[in-house]
């Protein structure tokens, strides 16, 4: 059974602009806890565009994907982070970027205009999907957070991202790819983002969150 | 026997290692990797040596996955080994040894899955589960550079390699399929999509293979982690991204002029990057990160064997098995060199033969070796790639390529030869203090006169673990280089008139 959803064009190009405000706002947080809660609420948005494609297609790899990824990339992910912010309280709030995140939404938005103009050019006409220049903004603006961040959960955050945009191209070009796959993408992830736990709490102890002192490491 | 059970017992062994060496028992971690790293060589050399290829089940094999495979187990058990003598010497170890050897059997397994497996996809689930056992490895010393170097490795890596999966997600949109039997059979369907995979899959995997300009981990990691994990990465890891890059790009052999548009494109890659590493060798101040820019000059060269195909892909191949035996010994000498100054710094460590006779030999011909110096095996290698391009007429290519392996030769082994036989600053060591150090006597040439004494350092023995294994793996490429003269000969003579 077909269900037939009114306004759909419109309401997955509604959550697919909400996809990317939110990865603009996340471009525009001086401190490291509203940038994971806005990669939460990101990742939920997701998972409802997931659900509206899962009603449209009948697909149930869709269905499955929008849980796994409202449950991992919205609440286990960001609590993870969110735990290390607490324990590090007082270290770990910057982000890194100062005073520079109006001038980098700003970028932000010059890149999503590019992005936008290279998908037409580039990829649209072997993959005419309208609906995939959302994931691919969302993976440049992914690379641009992480290379404005010096904080590790910072940069941890561009790369859930990028991973949330690759994710949106495979649900709209590829969606019968196996769920397994899925599965151990997300548990890959999971391992990154705990790697980045243990070793942002390492950098805290040698007080480099702000690395520009390293420079041992060039040449 | 059933190849798809070995192929099991291959994936297994290092897993039950990586289990039983958390058992907190002293001794049982070093015990549980060594069998099973001495297990996993010998499945892989009977893969090896059984007529096996094809599909069975999850596993996938041919002569290349097989290749590896043994290549890959072989500096699994020499990393293991060498990190008994080496680990211990660590001063302030971020995890415990057993969750070291834990890590290192686990990451040998993801590399053993990422060769072995019939998937696209989790080929580029192990090559990224790679990236989550090592970093903390490459952080294994608890000190700053190390751990922003762990850092920084994770997540150049991990970002990139999320491209090679939109690149995964291609394949699967264009052939239906991920399972590499079906690929490889079945017609492409979609030349264009294929086209636009393997350029996302080259900058993915490339990342993590360290083709440039990707390459910003590589030095950083390959210098601040421990000398077996150096090791490791260099001759197994950066090869394993690359097979993965491989497998597909091999896809689009059954189309011949959009095949030669993309091939055109990897070889730009592939001669860029090891032109730019053969430059920077030579102005490199510190030997591990030397040593980690000529793993990118050879991976260069081996991407560029890879693209040509014929004897080019041949060469590639052996390439990349005597440069894995011979750069894991030139890592275990740094270790050794690392051990005894405290330091990278080549300026600090220079005049080696005269602490350390045997690794000071065995890091000279070792560096020889990686640079391509006949009759090791990394000289056939380059030699029969060269050939291809000469013979295939692209003589661009054939002199960039000439220029690189000259430039490295040079660049590399000039340093080579200072750090070895430059004269010894222990006078002025200024961190070393040597004179307090237990490891090295000094003797008075002219006991009547201090003031005018000249301070002579005699060599020390040295630890016969330390030196055996790189010795081992330095003859193994000596070997391959012997064994495979036949094929230079045929070569050499192909390209007269």
């Amino acid at each position: 059974m077909v269900i037939v959803i009114p306004f759909y064009d419109e309401l997955v190009g509604l959550l697919g602009i909400s996809v990317i405000l939110s990865a603009l706002y996340m471009l525009g947080q001086a401190y490291i806890d509203p940038t994971i809660r806005a990669i939460a609420i990101q990742s939920f948005i997701i998972s409802a565009l997931l659900g509206i494609l899962f009603l449209h297609t009948q697909d149930a790899n869709l269905l499955y994907l929008a849980v796994i990824t409202g449950v991992m990339r919205g609440i286990v992910f960001p609590r993870i982070m969110l735990y290390q912010v607490r324990r590090f309280k007082h270290k770990l709030r910057e982000t890194g970027v100062g005073k520079k995140t109006p001038m980098l939404v700003i970028i932000g938005i010059i890149i999503a205009i590019i992005g936008y103009a290279l998908f037409k050019s580039i990829l649209f006409p072997f993959l005419p999907n309208t609906q995939l220049s959302v994931p691919f903004i969302l993976l440049l603006l992914g690379f641009f957070l992480i290379i404005t961040r010096r904080n590790t959960l910072g940069q941890m955050t561009g790369y859930i991202q990028e991973e949330n945009g690759v994710l949106y191209i495979g649900a709209l070009i590829a969606p019968g790819i196996p769920l397994l796959i899925e599965f151990a993408v997300l548990l890959d992830i999971l391992g990154i983002v705990l790697v980045a736990v243990i070793l942002s709490a390492q950098r805290d102890i040698f007080h480099t969150l702000e690395p520009s002192d390293i420079d041992q490491l060039s040449g | 026997m059933e190849p798809s059970f070995l192929f099991g017992i291959l994936w297994v062994v290092p897993c039950a290692g990586a289990a039983i060496s958390l058992v907190p028992r002293r001794g049982v971690e070093i015990l549980a990797s060594l069998i099973a790293a001495a297990l996993t060589v010998a499945i892989s050399i009977i893969l090896l040596v059984l007529p096996i290829s094809g599909s069975f089940g999850y596993f996938y094999s041919d002569g290349l996955s097989r290749i590896m495979a043994v290549t890959t187990s072989c500096i699994f058990l020499t990393s293991v080994a060498y990190s008994v003598f080496y680990i211990k010497r660590i001063k302030e170890p971020s995890v415990r040894f057993r969750w070291y050897y834990c890590l290192l059997n686990l990451f040998a397994f993801t590399m053993l899955l990422a060769i072995t497996v019939n998937d696209l996809g989790i080929i580029w689930l192990a090559v990224e589960a790679t990236t989550v056992t090592s970093a903390l490895l490459v952080g294994m010393e608890r000190k700053r550079t190390s751990i922003e170097s762990a850092w920084r490795y994770t997540l150049i890596v991990s970002a990139g390699l999320a491209i090679s999966l939109f690149a995964v997600i291609l394949v699967y949109f264009s052939q239906g399929t991920l399972v590499i039997s079906n690929l490889v059979r079945e017609p492409l369907k979609n030349t264009i999509i294929m086209s636009i995979a393997v350029g996302f899959a080259l900058i993915g995997y490339g990342t993590k293979a360290g083709i440039a300009p990707m390459h910003a981990w590589l030095p950083d990691a390959h210098s601040e982690a421990p000398s077996p994990i150096s090791a490791m990465f260099s001759a197994v890891l950066l090869p394993t991204s690359i097979y993965a890059f491989v497998r597909i790009f091999s896809l689009l052999q059954g189309t011949p002029i959009v095949f030669e548009e993309i091939r055109n494109l990897v070889i730009g890659f592939g001669i860029f990057t090891a032109l730019l590493a053969a430059i920077i060798i030579g102005y490199q101040r510190d030997y591990k990160r030397m040593l980690a820019y000529s793993s990118m000059e050879n991976m260069g060269i081996i991407l560029v064997g890879f693209s040509l195909g014929g004897i080019g892909a041949l060469g590639a191949i052996i390439q990349i098995v005597s440069h894995a035996f011979a750069k894991s010994s030139a890592f275990y000498g740094s270790g050794n060199i690392l051990i005894e100054y405290g330091t990278t710094r080549m300026i600090d460590a220079q005049g080696v033969i005269g602490r350390l006779r045997a690794t000071g030999y065995l890091s000279i011909l070792s560096c020889l070796s990686i640079t391509g110096a006949p009759p090791f095996g990394v000289f056939l290698g380059e030699f029969l790639i060269l050939s291809h391009a000469v013979q295939s007429g692209n003589l661009i290519l054939a002199s960039l390529l000439a220029f690189a392996y000259i430039y490295a030769f040079i660049g590399l082994n000039r340093q080579a030869i200072r750090l070895i036989f430059g004269q010894s600053t222990i006078g002025e060591d200024p961190i070393g203090d040597s004179l307090k150090q237990p490891n090295h006597s000094l003797v008075n040439a002219d006991k009547g006169d201090v003031s005018r004494s000249k301070v002579v350092i005699q060599s020390r023995q040295e630890n016969r673990i330390s030196i055996l294994i790189p010795l081992v793996n330095l003859a193994i490429s000596l070997v391959i280089g012997i064994y495979m003269f036949p094929t230079f000969l045929q070569a050499a003579t192909g390209l007269g008139p």
